[in-house]
């Protein structure tokens, strides 16, 4: 609960930031209350009629940078949900479906506004006696590296809420909860989503200049305040370059039922900076994060940003050559033989997070088949570069040693028309409700 | 060589003749950012440190095919090795402990290079640490994992040492070890820190070549490996690079290493000076010319066996009387540095051979 008198004390900025970790009504409210409420246009009246197919087509939605970047929505939302009933009824159906476009029509779709998308985990789809079709890979979640142990995200749902204003994801939560009634001036349906599923818990997180280094007086990151204003994330770098994104149309499925919809792989993983802001060096730091050729070369300035849209992998050389020869081999670098016409299998869409009172990142990635996030996490475990040169398992082997993937979950993002409790086999199963 | 306690050195009351005032009252070990100056100029070797310290043990415990004991002492600078380049680490006001878990393959007794240790602290069920600590090399300990950790208060902790799958080639029984699990409780108390031993090493003898004696560690196993001439197999010889010492030795059949059994199997286990400290993480290659003409040049892979060690090996097509062996090291060992070890192992030549 956000004490009101406290929050009176504090600028604007500040206590934004913390009404989205802190959430709920009187976080809305004091939200709303504390500043000029932020102007979002509303969303059309039949978002149905208005919107993609693709749930994540968000690229079209969002300005790009100077350098060509797609921009990332700076605060998020994830609801962790379980479904209460049996099986869906088409009844359950149209008032999830209701539910979600009441915020729709309350926000439009951009940065300003919301970006939202529903997906389903494995566990959810098990409850059917059809299984997911062919076309659609999703296997329960598992430990991806020898020495992690993480624990399955073995919730029903997940809602993705994001923008760039932290009253909207926040009012969009309280909205599907049935806590408010109008939003952004738009009447909400008396049915919640809550009518179908209960909340079994809310992960939260940003991303974007300014916001890691506000956020960083966490377990996890020294008290030196190392992380600098304009790092978009914990870990002080850019990201997220056009150049080692793929469109969205490769982590589309192409066929089935599920067409236009993606795979959502998610790991909750807690950052160790101790180690990386005071036992390494600003040149191990860039050595590990994009490879020794541009610690030695200084081709890293600051953040990264001087990299443009591209953060140049091709000059760090082959990993097994270098971390054979220099003793080191970037994360970045490990990555390069995944790509597909140039360009990474999985479109990242992560953020970090202060939940659980620790620097965390909430790693999120869309991609066709979950098969693709495990090729691509095969490659940073670099285990081969590992058995051949002076690489260790974890030391000096990209950014592992940092890392400690506590949870993982995959999920389904159907096609828009089956985001609301969609049965496994949409072309089995009899009179299924397409809400489109 | 004064003993001494911590307590006593970080009072200022300096090295000789004090150990009549051990238990001083009124003084507070708040870190240990009070080291003593390092040496200066250090050689490009190993060389001895200021002082030497003892640990404590806070348990030991057995999970499938390993042992782990978790020691600890107070906290200590150290540098950590990226290639040939090592940055220092100072002790912070907020580190408490300097904590260590060793783990040890039960049948051989062989402390494992190519698992990285996970280790998680609790207090009440509360998670306070989370981390993934350093390949270490000292030179009372020889090759180890370590970190220092900062816990927020005095008292008992839960510590959780977790390893996942070996990730070098192992051999023999080695080879079946898989994950495993330990669990520890570490009482963190200052008053117990300030009774480890701290010993100065003579101001005329610090930064001279040399290397303290490794720590006697009763029922724990210990990283050096045997003298040259006890290596299983023929020995070719030895030699030093970057003050390491090389010996490189064959076996007739290398069937146990991957190879074909009518090869033989060309082994180099470098080890440190002095304490002859295994010296994991490091990328070996070689080359063997004969009569002129170059016969093999390949890697040498980082292996784990009962009967060698830690090693880096390679099956040969053939080795002969009178090949000359190049052994060239690619990058030097990628663990971080206690004191005494932080300017050797770096710029490390290539050792020539005559077999």
């Amino acid at each position: 609960m956000v004490n009101m008198d406290d929050s009176q004390g504090i600028d604007r900025r500040a206590f934004v930031k913390a009404a989205v970790a802190i959430g709920g009504t009187a976080a809305l409210s004091a939200c709303l209350d504390h500043g000029a409420s932020v102007d979002v246009p509303r969303g059309p009246e039949d978002p149905d009629a208005a919107f993609p197919e693709r749930q994540y087509a968000w690229n079209a939605f969002l300005p790009t940078d100077e350098a060509g970047n797609n921009h990332h929505p700076r605060h998020r939302v994830l609801l962790a949900l379980e479904y209460d009933g049996d099986t869906p009824t088409d009844a359950e159906r149209e008032t999830v479906a209701e539910a979600l476009r009441g915020v729709e029509r309350a926000y439009e779709r951009s940065a300003d506004g919301l970006l939202m998308t529903v997906s389903y985990s494995p566990y959810y789809f098990a409850r059917f006696d059809d299984s997911l079709p062919e076309s659609v890979d999703l296997p329960e979640p598992k430990p991806l590296a020898s020495f992690e142990d993480p624990n399955p995200d073995d919730v029903d749902a997940l809602i993705h809420l994001a923008s760039d204003n932290a009253e909207v994801v926040l009012g969009a939560e309280e909205a599907l909860k049935g806590e408010v009634e109008e939003l952004n001036g738009v009447s909400q349906p008396s049915d919640s989503l809550l009518s179908a599923f209960s909340v079994r818990e809310r992960r939260t997180g940003f991303i974007g200049e300014g916001l890691p280094a506000e956020n960083q007086d966490v377990d996890g990151v020294p008290d030196s305040e190392p992380v600098s204003e304009d790092a978009p994330l914990y870990m002080g770098f850019e990201s997220g370059f056009a150049g080692n994104q793929p469109g969205e149309d490769r982590v589309t499925i192409p066929d089935g039922p599920f067409a236009d919809g993606t795979t959502q792989q998610l790991s909750f993983i807690q950052l160790n900076l101790q180690q990386w802001y005071e036992q390494d060096s600003r040149d191990q730091r860039v050595s590990k994060m994009f490879c020794p050729h541009h610690a030695a070369t200084d081709t890293v300035e600051g953040t990264g940003e001087n990299l443009g849209d591209d953060p140049q992998m091709d000059g760090c050389g082959d990993p097994a050559e270098t971390g054979r020869t220099t003793g080191v081999v970037g994360h970045g670098q490990k990555m390069v033989d995944v790509r597909e016409d140039d360009a990474p299998i999985i479109l990242r869409r992560d953020f970090d997070s202060t939940d659980g009172g620790r620097a965390s990142t909430h790693f999120l990635s869309l991609q066709r088949e979950i098969a693709d996030f495990v090729t691509t996490r095969d490659a940073m475990n670099g285990e081969a570069v590992s058995q051949n040169s002076a690489v260790g398992q974890r030391t000096n082997n990209g950014i592992l040693q940092y890392l400690n993937v506590v949870r993982r979950g995959n999920f389904l993002l159907p096609p828009r028309s089956l985001r609301a409790l969609p049965p496994a086999n949409p072309e089995q199963a009899e009179e299924v409700v397409r809400v489109a | 060589m004064s003993r001494n306690s911590r307590r006593e050195f970080l009072a200022g009351l300096g090295a000789a003749g004090v150990a009549g005032l051990a238990g001083c009252a009124g003084f507070s070990l708040e870190s240990g950012t009070q080291e003593p100056p390092l040496v200066e100029n250090p050689p490009n070797a190993v060389y001895y440190p200021t002082h030497t310290e003892g640990m404590l043990m806070a348990g030991m415990a057995s999970d499938g095919a390993y042992n782990c004991a978790l020691t600890y002492s107070y906290p200590h600078r150290f540098w950590t090795v990226t290639g040939t380049t090592t940055n220092k680490v100072e002790v912070s006001d907020d580190d408490s402990l300097h904590l260590m878990p060793i783990v040890w393959h039960a049948e051989t007794g062989i402390v494992v290079p190519d698992v990285n240790p996970r280790m998680t602290v609790r207090r009440d069920g509360e998670q306070v640490v989370e981390i993934s600590p350093w390949p270490m090399l000292s030179q009372q300990m020889g090759f180890h994992f370590g970190d220092n950790v900062q816990l927020p208060e005095q008292g008992k902790y839960d510590v959780t040492v977790s390893v996942g799958e070996p990730g070098s080639r192992r051999t023999g029984s080695l080879a079946g070890a898989g994950e495993a699990a330990f669990e520890f409780t570490v009482d963190y108390q200052r008053s117990a820190l300030q009774e480890i031993s701290y010993t100065d090493v003579p101001d005329a003898k610090q930064g001279t070549l040399g290397a303290v004696p490794p720590m006697g560690m009763e029922m724990m196993p210990s990283t050096t490996v045997p003298e040259p001439e006890q290596l299983p197999g023929t020995l070719v010889g030895t030699g030093q690079s970057g003050d390491a010492v090389l010996a490189a030795t064959w076996l007739e059949s290398a069937a146990a290493y991957g190879g074909e059994d009518g090869e033989p199997y060309l082994a180099v286990s470098p080890r440190t000076p002095y304490n002859r400290f295994t010296l994991p993480l490091m990328a070996l290659s070689t080359t063997v010319t004969r009569d002129g003409e170059p016969v093999y040049d390949d890697v040498l892979t980082a292996t784990v066996s009962p009967e060698l060690n830690t090693h880096y090996g390679a099956a040969l097509p053939s080795l002969e009387s009178g090949d000359e062996l190049t052994i060239t090291v690619d990058a030097p060992p990628q663990a971080s540095r206690h004191e005494g070890y932080e300017t050797a192992f770096l710029g490390m030549e290539p050792v020539e051979l005559t077999v």
